[in-house]
């Protein structure tokens, strides 16, 4: 049932600029709270073409990258419900959606339906209910995380984006840097020892 | 209290969604049991949020957007019914110590009965449906016993279930995680006093030492 334009919060003067994460995270609430379509078309505009290019680095064709891109929207709108800005930015939330997704359609190929829970869910874990101050440095949490990827050498970061973006990361590593296989699982263990000192020194 | 989790190496690969089904099972098995894994695992999530977010976009199908509009019309969601529609009939199971539960990674899955393997060893088949080819087992080993000396040659995942076991690098109690490569050779020993329950998955061969030790790795097919 669509909801008169006078309830959405998307503004026109949005239209042509990147949204904010805050943005990005009220429209996702906006879709919650009252089903509300502008703030879903802005989400879908946003995000449904960089999921659907994550899909194909990952060697999707692009016929099934599109298919997975809707049904990562369409999931968006389902879910908005149970998103948690207080726990994750927009856009980790809806990298988790399309990476299940993803996940799951190649284990459908082969099988049944196979519903991946959340082994991480916030209901799993009673005593991870963020304290009033963590919930702030949790919402910044993505902001962060791009300001100490800044901060890592320019290899460390291709080593973190080619483990998502690969089908076959550790082979891809050794080739784009140069190195044994069988020293590049030390390498991004290091990367992501890295990253995490330079977010300890963001989140105090 | 956990003291050994799965390295950040392991941790990111499933972060990205990129472990082979049975390695995927073990480490949602410890993270189900491990907050502190969690938040190392949102840490990792949020780093693909934020490579999502700076990804060069392709562009959708004009009319993708209002097709998406019009399957959110199309009523409730296709995915909410099939959370339900799995197998009804509670699956049996082997039965596990009191107060021991089946981690929650294992639904869908079938879990053989207890077999023999050994004085003293017991195992059961876990059966991942969606990908035949995972080699994930459970190893039921009593008091003080000890496996035989074996090395992998891809990677062991553990997750303990319930009783300790010790090799030369530490005691791994419920809730511990162990990963070991090909650079290990362990001869992992269950604490005097108490079985050990472990839930296993092998990739590659595991490698025996000795004749008899094959045998019994032949016998479990790892």
């Amino acid at each position: 049932m669509p909801w008169p334009p006078y309830l959405s919060i998307v503004t026109p003067h949005h239209t042509g600029l990147m949204p904010t994460g805050d943005e990005l995270s009220a429209f996702i609430q906006a879709v919650a709270a009252h089903g509300d379509r502008q703030a879903f078309a802005a989400l879908f505009k946003h995000f449904a073409p960089r999921v659907k290019a994550y899909l194909i680095r990952l060697g999707s064709s692009e016929g099934i990258a599109e298919d997975l891109a809707q049904e990562t929207l369409i999931s968006v709108w389902r879910k908005a419900s149970t998103y948690d800005p207080a726990h994750a930015g927009a856009s980790t939330w809806i990298f988790t959606i399309a990476r299940n997704l993803r996940v799951d359609h190649f284990r459908r190929k082969t099988h049944a339906l196979v519903v991946e829970a959340d082994e991480c869910d916030d209901e799993q874990m009673p005593d991870t209910a963020p304290e009033p101050d963590e919930e702030l440095s949790l919402r910044q949490r993505e902001h962060h995380v791009r300001e100490a990827m800044k901060q890592l050498s320019a290899e460390q970061v291709q080593i973190l984006r080619l483990s998502f973006f690969e089908e076959h990361p550790h082979a891809q590593i050794a080739q784009e840097l140069g190195i044994p296989l069988g020293t590049v699982k030390s390498r991004v263990r290091l990367a992501v020892t890295h990253l995490r000192r330079l977010l300890g020194a963001l989140e105090p | 209290m956990i003291r050994h989790h799965p390295d950040d190496a392991l941790l990111l690969a499933h972060a990205a969604g990129n472990l082979p089904a049975g390695a995927a099972i073990l480490v949602e098995s410890h993270l189900e049991a491990c907050p502190e894994c969690c938040e190392r695992l949102h840490v990792l999530r949020t780093v693909g949020g934020v490579l999502l977010e700076d990804i060069a976009p392709v562009a959708m199908r004009p009319d993708a957007l209002t097709r998406a509009l019009a399957a959110i019309d199309g009523g409730p969601s296709s995915d909410a019914p099939a959370a339900t529609a799995l197998p009804a009939a509670a699956p049996s199971r082997p039965e596990l110590p009191a107060g021991t539960l089946w981690p929650k990674a294992l639904n869908g899955c079938t879990v053989s009965p207890w077999r023999w393997l050994g004085p003293g060893m017991r195992w059961s088949r876990v059966t991942v449906p969606h990908d035949k080819a995972a080699n994930v087992f459970l190893l039921r080993i009593a008091a003080g016993r000890n496996l035989p000396m074996h090395s992998h040659s891809e990677l062991e995942l553990t997750q303990v279930l319930y009783g300790e076991f010790g090799d030369e690098r530490a005691q791994y109690r419920p809730g511990d995680f162990d990963g070991v490569d090909d650079e290990i050779h362990h001869e992992p020993r269950v604490r005097p006093g108490s079985e050990c329950i472990c839930l296993t998955s092998v990739q590659g061969r595991v490698l025996f030492k000795g004749v008899i030790a094959r045998t019994v790795g032949a016998l479990v097919g790892i």
